[in-house]
């Protein structure tokens, strides 16, 4: 009798065990750091919304995309793994190790500061990341740093190509860099941009300097602006910078629709539905490149995250763009991992195949009308878009202005 | 010292460590460094690598400030200078990574006895000031030598090498960063006992007693802006070696402020202050990016990882209100109520 017990009891051990190997939740990590405190809170929260939003879009459907047909493993749940490293390099490092020991086979910078810390060790454990930061230096090699809107002289590139189309006197059209004094904003001061916009058919006037959040309004720069008779100023700057440039900008009846013509136009980061949103009638005349398109386009993307926001989070819809630039990475950081577990299992995936067989693979990815263009990855090719969307703020409405092309302006 | 033991010959009394107690806790202490890469994972080898760091260049602040009392808000730009001129001697001229080390040290130094000068004629508020400015000329120097620096975007540093030796993997890194944070604190411990250590301690407590008992305050200030900025530049060049990489974005000017964070909790004017704040600072440092997902399912995620920030500011006010002298005083009250004990507890009561 005490046999048969011991028997069954052995008997339930490994069914239970077997089922438990069995039934066992295979996991894949994705995400990386935030800067959820510092000048790119605003965007990095908005990210993560996007990010927590995809992941349990995913597991609960097993759909890469309403729009396409690719399905994500049934029996791979994916959990998303983030902190927050306050745009500092040193904390991004131990972040880094952290999540690298966890088994995340994807990453995520959060900024310029984060990326250029980073890069090399990317390249080292051969780890493929996303990043909102498209600084020219993530163009030089190694380069396995993938960005999903055009890098900064790209963007600055198309917004010189849309003004120049709508440029009707017999003159030369006067350029001048107004752009924020950190890496990001100094990122476009390359002789290639330079050479670009001189070619063009601009006359270079010179640079001025905001801070990248400023205390103070910079006046002294936008005067320089205009006794230099500059017409297009350009330059990279974030929300927090370019709202408070803009508004002295008026009060010195400098912009395309005051006393003073002079039309600004920035890269993203600066995000123009915030930005309309903050500024109102205050901000007519901004030119945004690179952006995304607004939270009322008919793109399927768009319409998609609409519902997913209704459905997810009904009582706070975040109407921050960035939470679309957090989809987006989240959606490549997965369509990598897709890829890569067509020729790996999940057991012995890395880094490596994720960036051999998932990153350099993703071809013309469908991001249902997100991004300026589908995104298209490989070794030596960062830059995932092909086309650069330009809007313009019009009595507080986002105008489309037109998609120019790509320029690579850069040449490393 | 323990009870007891009583110093018979001035090389005695001259020892860092007395007794045989201390001694066996030293070599306890270098032999858990020795073996931690053997147990400990990647996280915190990275961790204790950046600690290590961060006491080299707070033993720096901690002569600067503690001793001298010439509280310095431009150490991070000093970091700065050591970290481009060994990036620049080692990535642009070849040099090995062991003269460019010592170069960066030096050129830190200079400068810091550049930004100094002003110290003998300002102080307090003012002197905070002219350092505070110090961090921002020089990060403008190097974001205008783009030729030479890679301007904002940066230039990629090599690896350290000794003779064939490569040190590219993090337990390797560890071990030199180990190496010299103890050399510092070594150094750092008998500077302070030393005439020029004495001198900062008396121009720290009251420059004008120091100047009448003969203190050449110019000399001292310098010398202790020089020494101070020499560990910054040390620091720095560790740091841009461990990165592989050299941005300004690595010295933002908000670490400067963590550093004097890192004296107050640890305590000012203390080699064992300086490297306790550091440690503590760290950590917490650590804790709170941990802790950050974790509240962020009770509240925004936001709002937890500014909970978690703010967490470092209240430990610091904290400390300023009721422990303004530190861990360090900290840790002497617990061991004196240890040494004491049982009487120390009916003193206490």
């Amino acid at each position: 009798m005490k046999r048969n017990i011991w028997l069954g009891v052995a008997v339930c051990a490994l069914v239970l065990l077997s089922g438990s190997t069995l039934f066992a939740a295979k996991t894949v990590y994705i995400g990386g750091t935030m800067s959820l405190t510092g000048p790119y809170a605003e965007d990095s929260a908005a990210v993560l919304a996007g990010f927590q939003d995809y992941v349990k879009y995913v597991n609960e459907t097993k759909q890469m995309a309403p729009w396409r047909k690719e399905k994500w493993p049934s029996d791979i749940t994916v959990e998303l793994l983030w902190r927050d490293d306050e745009l500092k390099p040193a904390k991004a490092l131990s972040i880094y190790e952290e999540l690298k020991a966890k088994g995340i086979l994807v990453y995520r910078c959060s900024g310029s500061p984060v990326a250029l810390a980073l890069k090399d060790r990317l390249k080292q454990d051969n780890m493929g990341a996303t990043s909102m930061s498209t600084g020219s230096f993530l163009m030089t090699p190694p380069g396995t740093i993938f960005t999903y809107y055009p890098i900064y002289t790209d963007d600055l590139a198309a917004v010189a190509d849309w003004f120049k189309k709508g440029w009707k006197e017999s003159r030369k059209p006067r350029v001048a860099y107004l752009t924020a004094d950190n890496s990001m904003g100094k990122s476009i001061e390359i002789p290639e941009m330079e050479a670009y916009l001189k070619n063009a058919g601009y006359e270079f006037a010179g640079t001025q300097y905001v801070p990248l959040v400023p205390t103070s309004p910079p006046t002294t720069q936008l005067m320089w602006l205009k006794q230099n008779k500059v017409d297009l100023a350009v330059g990279i700057m974030v929300n927090p910078g370019a709202q408070p440039t803009v508004k002295e900008m008026v009060r010195l009846g400098m912009g395309p629709n005051q006393q003073y013509k002079m039309v600004f136009g920035v890269g993203t980061p600066c995000h123009i539905v915030p930005f309309a949103d903050a500024m109102g009638d205050l901000g007519d005349g901004l030119v945004v490149a690179g952006d995304y398109p607004p939270w009322d386009d008919s793109a399927p993307g768009i319409k998609w995250m609409v519902e997913l926001q209704k459905k997810y989070r009904p009582d706070k819809f975040v109407r921050h763009t960035q939470y679309m630039g957090g989809m987006v990475e989240a959606m490549s950081q997965l369509e990598a991992i897709r890829l890569a577990l067509q020729t790996t299992p999940l057991e012995k995936l890395k880094p490596a195949d994720v960036l051999d067989n998932g990153f350099y693979k993703i071809k013309n990815l469908d991001m249902g009308g997100i991004t300026g263009s589908p995104l298209t990855y490989g070794p030596g090719k960062i830059e995932g878009v092909d086309l650069v969307r330009v809007d313009q703020t019009e009595k507080s409405k986002i105008v489309n202005r037109g998609t120019f092309p790509c320029r690579h302006v850069y040449t490393h | 010292m323990g009870r007891g033991t009583f110093q018979e010959t001035y090389a005695q009394d001259m020892a860092i460590f007395h007794t045989p107690s201390q001694w066996g806790a030293l070599i306890a202490f270098l032999a858990l460094l020795l073996v931690c890469p053997v147990f400990v994972s990647d996280r915190v080898l990275t961790i204790l690598t950046m600690i290590g760091i961060a006491i080299i260049s707070v033993h720096g602040l901690n002569i600067l400030t503690g001793y001298c009392g010439q509280i310095s808000m431009g150490h991070v730009g000093f970091m700065a200078v050591g970290a481009y001129v060994s990036a620049i001697l080692t990535a642009k001229l070849g040099w090995p990574f062991w003269c460019a080390l010592p170069c960066a040290a030096l050129a830190a130094g200079m400068a810091g006895l550049v930004f100094g000068l002003p110290s003998l004629k300002i102080r307090g508020f003012y002197l905070i000031m002219a350092t505070l400015a110090a961090h921002f000329i020089i990060i403008w120097i190097i974001l205008q030598l783009r030729s030479i620096t890679g301007g904002p975007d940066g230039m990629a540093v090599p690896k350290p090498r000794i003779g064939s030796l490569v040190i590219d993997s993090k337990a390797r890194y560890y071990y030199l960063v180990m190496v010299i944070a103890c050399l510092a604190t070594y150094i750092a411990v008998n500077i302070t006992r030393t005439r020029a250590g004495r001198a900062f301690v008396a121009i720290r407590d009251n420059d004008l007693a120091a100047e009448v008992m003969g203190i050449n305050l110019f000399i001292y200030k310098l010398q202790a802006f020089f020494i101070g900025c020499l560990y910054a530049g040390v620091a720095g060049a560790l740091l841009v070696h461990y990165y592989g990489f050299a941005s300004v974005d690595q010295f933002p000017f908000m670490d400067s402020v963590w550093y004097l964070g890192m004296l107050i909790v640890g305590g000012m004017g203390s080699i064992a202050g300086a490297v306790l704040g550091a440690v503590a600072l760290k950590l917490l440092d650590e804790l709170v990016t941990i802790m950050g997902p974790v509240l962020a399912a009770a509240v925004a995620a936001q709002a937890a990882a500014s909970l978690a920030l703010m967490a470092r500011g209240v430990v610091i006010i904290l400390f300023l209100i009721f422990e303004p002298r530190g861990l360090v005083h900290l840790w002497g009250a617990v061991k004196a109520y240890v040494r004491l004990w049982p009487f120390s507890r009916e003193e206490a009561e």
